[in-house]
């Protein structure tokens, strides 16, 4: 047990502290994020625990169907697809694939979006009404269609789809930002440590991202589920990752053609994806969910 | 409010539409709607070598002078009642028939019926390149280039309004078949005149009018082709009234759409298992006479080497390819011609699979650290080869351990062909479906010079000792000196690999059980004349057909 | 209002301008050279090719290159597509309509299930009832939409055969096209099966568009619930109930049209996210929509085809949500203060 305190203090736990303890008492949303851990321990170590390669098959073990089904066969835990991959190697590649990549291009998006965001907030006049503006239009699109956009110009593959997805992201996280930073410039916190002769920088660094990181980790989740989705979209689609990569999507789009004789190779990343942006949801309705009591109290 | 009046109208349409069911029942037992598996390039079957339009137009649309019947395929009369050859054999005539006509359309009504003239508009079209007609669409016939029949023939000549005689330069024993095939149709040059008068001579292409037993009604690009039954066929009017292609590029979609009896037949289906299980649909299948193979671009590096090429073709394990993409049902490939072919040799040896020669070969050549290639896979299932993207994942893993790295490439079947015959390509999958037995039909539309120039040569190899020999092989009348010939071309092949034979296969077709009637052949294109419904009521189909008949004349235009 | 309506006007001068700059710019983007890029005239003779270059002008600077495009876009003219060397215009105002259709359905099954859903779980707040559709509706947007319509497709019309599984309507009955919305021209046709082909036409949509449906009927669920838990947290609700009036005059009579009225702002917004799923559900139901069609140009590489599509897409999803901000002023006087107030 630890030492006693002392003297009585009156601990302020910080805003993103305060969050977390909400957070921890919702069970569904605990849930949630314990998926979502699994899932990136998945994405970083999938490749070295997976059972055999996802690209190159086994021609004499084409088509099994998972183990728990009569023909299936304990070594191929999901079975095997039409050129004798085994279906849960290439989901556990496909998870760094799917759910990773769309990890790391949340948090490249976050990062420029905040930067942008946090800097715009600071100005006025023209150049803010023409962001305004900017920002109407490009939030108005929705991200798959800009995604193929971009994709459509950039042309087909796995970096051109995360590039897309980057960009496409980039503008919510500069609204959120952009919006969140100017409302607690107007609080009066703010105006203390403005009256203080602080700078604005340091006003932003100091007094108002605490304030704001549990509004943009909100966002950034739903920015995860989006980017899940979209990057499998796309990948169904075939504009996305291309033969042979394992991403879910486009697994799925292989196993499209097998679809009536061998349905696991479809069911299964659709499972993947659907228990991907289930678990991000969760996470992110628990965050709002507690961002919500947090302010209640 | 507007939401209520919308369901209330939804609901009054329902009611009425339960009323009219009767209607539809008739509507659709005297429909035929086929999945077919692309979109045709043309209406002219003069202008193409692709299967898929070929389907789409040549029996349905059109007539040959002469044609193929019965299971031994005699040649037997067509547009040409009767024909007679000289002893030479450099003189063919042709008596035609007196009462064929022409189809009526929405954009065309004959004023007279089929005579001379329109057989040598059709011929002349192809063969004279001062033809007003020549290079309407192109110019470019690919058939008749690549079996030489513009040298072939040197005139073709009237005799009268029904009798036409071609003059060959020589005696050529694939003539009569040449023409039986599903590319020498004719067509109308009334039609053409007409044309001329419109500015509109491209139509000719686009706007068919043939012999057929039907003529086309609607086309929409990438997704139907509507025929009507031509009432006044010289033989027997077809027993449906109406033939519509519904155009389904994506296999699965073909099978769910077979599956939902959306379609009454289906085009190469995949999953035959699943079709089997079901007992109001059935699988059928043609022995086809095709080959399909893996190709190089001799153009391109480092392909223009024999030695790569060699390499390779050790390299590809044909056994899983056959186990995995045909699923055990073909025939290994070991040069152009199947085993059915008269002109099979059987000296020739099977492709060894051979990983080690082929890196030795390779380090032979100056690639010991291998190289990277794109390869072009077909879309779309064709009959020689049921999964081109999946084959050449195969070929990409087979590859991978001699180090050559593969991009397997795809583009949509019409793109993919005009693309191969500009040559863009490195190495490709493909085939080739044979129009009519004689075994030339391989060696030259495939490989020959001739064909290099034309772009059906896709390889673009072009070998003067191969080309005599195939020349040869043509001119002489002696079976076991053809042989001979044709073993000496098989002997080149397998020395110089412009193309690796990976499998002979056949043709494969699903139905619902209640379509009644041949469709598919051995040569060439499907058929839907004899094609018909169960439970077909003659009589009274007759006269709801000609009252709807009316219905539609007031229906102009063609979309 | 007339400020309000200068406002919109403002914005949508802007918007035209940068989509348009975008898809006048992605001709330079795109591999191959400019002018074919811009005219799709992949066949043109040397002769041709003369004219076409004197039609866009492209001997004078960047800025003329520029205007003459958008004289030839304000035309109808966007060219020809590479793949198939058909006018770009014709093939959008075919398949445009078809695009719109299905998703107009969908919106309406969205909103029609979406809506009522959410006001119940608003009432029975914190209730069983409002955690079940809640829990529903995450299912409901977290589900890729390509695979719920397989599902569907695999259900609904193979195992139990009730609807069609693809295009719009049998290919049996000839419908010539004349507005390209199917309904419509079923009704103009004069083909004896009018009404027969009118409810196969209703077969085959329903499939896709309650496909489509599934994630905005969540997030209408969500619009209305929050709109609704807002309203009824307002004072002249409890005046009402002060008053006497029963709970079911308070819901029908006061919180139901003035929460409704919020919902209708986010229409437009989700009329845009329809259009995405659409495009993605029209591959699978091979529906004859500009989304199927867009994404075979992808494929093809026809870059006319894809840069002249996104132009009228991205225009198309644009003048709607101006068209709703519209509808949502003159519904809603307060909307128009706010929008020109404090910004």
């Amino acid at each position: 047990m630890a030492r006693d305190k002392i003297y009585l203090e009156e601990v302020f736990p910080s805003p993103f502290t305060q969050l977390w303890l909400i957070f921890r008492k919702t069970p569904v949303a605990m849930l949630g994020f314990s998926c979502f851990l699994f899932l990136i321990v998945l994405a970083i170590f999938g490749p070295f625990l997976a059972p055999y390669s996802p690209v190159e098959g086994q021609l004499d073990m084409i088509l099994l169907p998972p183990a728990w089904h009569a023909d299936g066969n304990v070594s191929y835990l999901l079975g095997t697809d039409e050129l004798g991959r085994d279906m849960l190697s290439r989901l556990m590649y496909g998870t760094s694939l799917t759910f990773g990549l769309s990890f790391i291009v949340v948090i490249i998006s976050l990062i420029i979006g905040v930067v942008i965001g946090s800097l715009s907030a600071l100005t006025s006049g023209l150049k803010s009404s023409f962001l305004n503006h900017f920002l109407d239009v490009i939030l108005s699109i929705p991200s798959l269609l800009l995604a193929i956009i971009i994709v459509a110009i950039l042309g087909p593959g796995i970096d051109n789809t995360v590039w897309a997805v980057v960009l496409v992201l980039i503008p919510q996280f500069i609204h959120t930002t952009r919006y969140a930073v100017k409302e607690e410039f107007r609080k009066d916190y703010v105006l203390a440590s403005r009256l203080d002769g602080a700078s604005p920088f340091r006003v932003l660094y100091y007094s108002i991202f605490p304030n704001i990181t549990d509004r943009i980790m909100g966002q950034a989740t739903l920015a995860q589920s989006a980017a899940i989705l979209d990057i499998a979209t796309l990948g169904f689609l075939g504009l996305g990752a291309q033969i042979p990569l394992p991403e879910w999507g486009a697994t799925l789009a292989n196993g499209l053609d097998l679809f009536y004789i061998a349905p696991w190779t479809v069911y299964l990343p659709g499972l993947a994806i659907l228990f991907a942006v289930v678990a991000t949801n969760l996470v992110g309705e628990g965050i709002r969910h507690a961002l919500k009591l947090r302010k209640e109290h | 409010m507007n939401n209520l009046k919308f369901i209330s109208i939804l609901l009054l349409c329902f009611l009425l539409s339960a009323c009219n069911e009767e209607g539809k029942l008739s509507l659709s037992e005297r429909s035929v709607i086929y999945c077919a598996e692309g979109s045709p390039e043309t209406f002219n079957p003069q202008l193409v070598t692709s299967g898929t339009t070929i389907d789409a137009t040549s029996n349905q649309l059109y007539n040959r002078l002469i044609a193929y019947q019965g299971d031994d395929n005699i040649l037997s009369p067509a547009i040409a009642k009767s024909w007679h050859v000289t002893r030479d054999g450099k003189k063919v005539t042709f008596y035609l028939r007196k009462d064929i006509t022409f189809h009526q359309t929405d954009y065309f009504a004959p004023t007279r019926t089929l005579n001379a003239d329109d057989v040598i508009f059709s011929f002349e079209r192809v063969l004279n390149f001062a033809h007003p007609y020549h290079l309407v669409s192109g110019g470019n016939y690919p058939f008749f280039q690549d079996v030489g029949l513009n040298d072939l023939i040197y005139d073709i000549e009237k005799i009268n309004e029904y009798t036409v005689r071609f003059h060959l330069a020589q005696a050529d024993n694939s003539f009569l078949a040449n023409l039986a095939t599903d590319f020498a149709v004719i067509l109308s040059a009334e039609y053409a005149e007409q044309l001329t008068k419109l500015k509109a001579k491209s139509d000719i292409d686009t706007h068919p009018i043939g012999t057929g037993p039907f003529k086309l009604k609607e086309y929409r690009v990438g997704s139907l082709i509507r025929f009507y039954r031509h009432k006044q066929y010289w033989q027997e009017p077809a027993k449906i009234d109406q033939l519509v292609f519904d155009i389904t590029p994506s296999n699965t979609g073909r099978l769910t759409k077979l599956l939902a009896k959306e379609c009454d037949v289906v085009a190469y289906p995949i999953a035959h298992e699943k079709i089997v299980q079901h007992e109001d649909l059935s699988l059928e299948a043609v022995t086809a006479l095709n080959v399909g193979y893996f190709g190089f671009n001799i153009n391109k590096a480092p392909f223009d080497n024999k030695l790569v090429r060699q390499a390779i073709s050790y390299a590809i394990n044909k056994e899983t390819l056959l186990d995995t993409v045909y699923q055990g049902k073909a025939e290994m490939a070991n040069s152009l011609i199947p085993k059915t072919s008269w002109a099979y040799d059987n000296n020739i040896t099977k492709q060894e699979f051979n990983p080690e020669l082929a890196k030795s070969l390779l380090n032979f050549a100056g690639y010991s650290d291998g190289f990277t290639m794109d390869l072009w896979a077909m879309p779309i299932q064709r009959p020689y080869n049921p999964n081109a993207i999946t084959m050449a994942k195969l070929i990409q893993s087979d590859l991978k351990k001699i180090n050559i790295k593969v991009n397997i490439i795809s583009f949509e079947w019409s793109t993919f062909l005009q693309r191969l015959k500009q040559g863009e390509h490195q190495a490709f999958l493909l085939g080739w479906s044979a129009d009519h037995p004689d075994p030339d039909n391989f060696f030259t539309p495939i490989l020959s010079c001739s064909a290099a120039q034309t772009g059906s040569n896709t390889t673009f190899w072009c070998d003067r000792e191969y080309d005599d020999t195939i020349k040869k092989a043509l001119h002489t009348n002696n079976i076991k000196q053809r042989k001979k010939y044709y073993a000496q071309a098989m002997a080149i092949l397998a020395e110089e690999v412009p193309v690796i034979p990976i499998a002979h296969s056949k043709r494969y077709q699903a139905r619902g059980e209640n379509v009644l009637g041949d469709i598919l052949a051995p040569f060439g294109g499907i058929n839907f004349y004899n094609v018909s419904k169960k439970s077909l009521n003659i009589e009274k189909e007759e006269i709801k057909s000609n009252h709807r008949s009316k219905q539609n004349n007031s229906n102009t235009g063609v979309n | 209002m007339l400020i309000f309506t200068l406002r919109r006007l403002s914005l949508f001068f802007f918007t035209m301008l940068l989509l348009t700059l975008l898809s006048f710019s992605l001709n330079f983007l795109f591999p191959g050279e400019t002018i074919i890029n811009l005219t799709g005239a992949i066949n043109a003779t040397p002769s041709q090719l003369i004219e076409i270059n004197e039609a866009y002008q492209t001997h004078r600077n960047i800025f003329w290159q520029y205007i003459t495009y958008l004289k030839h876009i304000a035309n109808g003219d966007l060219g020809l597509s590479m793949a198939s060397q058909s006018s770009i215009s014709t093939e959008i105002v075919t398949l445009l309509p078809a695009t719109i259709e299905l998703s107009l359905v969908a919106l309406y099954i969205a909103m029609l299930v979406g809506i009522p859903l959410g006001f119940i779980a608003a009432i029975k707040h914190s209730k069983l009832t409002d955690n079940l559709i809640l829990s529903i509706s995450m299912l409901g947007y977290s589900i890729p939409v390509f695979w719920l319509g397989l599902l569907a497709i695999l259900t609904f019309s193979i195992s139990l055969g009730w609807f069609p599984s693809a295009g719009q309507i049998s290919l049996l009955f000839e419908i010539k096209p004349v507005t390209g919305i199917q309904f419509i021209d079923i009704l103009l046709s004069d083909s004896p099966y009018k009404w027969q082909a009118f409810s196969d036409a209703t077969a085959h949509i329903i499939l896709p568009a309650c496909v489509i449906a599934v994630a905005p009927t969540t997030i209408f669920i969500r619009l209305a619930r929050t709109s609704m838990i807002e309203v009824l947290d307002t004072s002249y609700i409890r005046a009402a109930s002060a008053k006497g009036l029963t709970f079911q005059q308070i819901i029908f009579r006061h919180a139901i049209r003035n929460s409704l009225i919020k919902i209708i702002r986010h229409v437009g917004l989700q009329f845009a996210n329809l259009i995405t799923i659409a495009m993605v559900t029209e591959v699978i139901f091979s529906w004859p929509g500009i989304g199927r069609w867009l994404i075979e140009s992808i494929y093809q590489r026809d870059y006319t085809a894809i840069e002249s599509g996104l132009l009228v897409l991205s225009c198309f999803i644009f003048v709607v949500h101006i068209l709703t901000d519209f509808i949502y002023a003159a519904l809603n006087p307060l909307a128009r203060g706010n929008k020109y107030g404090a910004r």
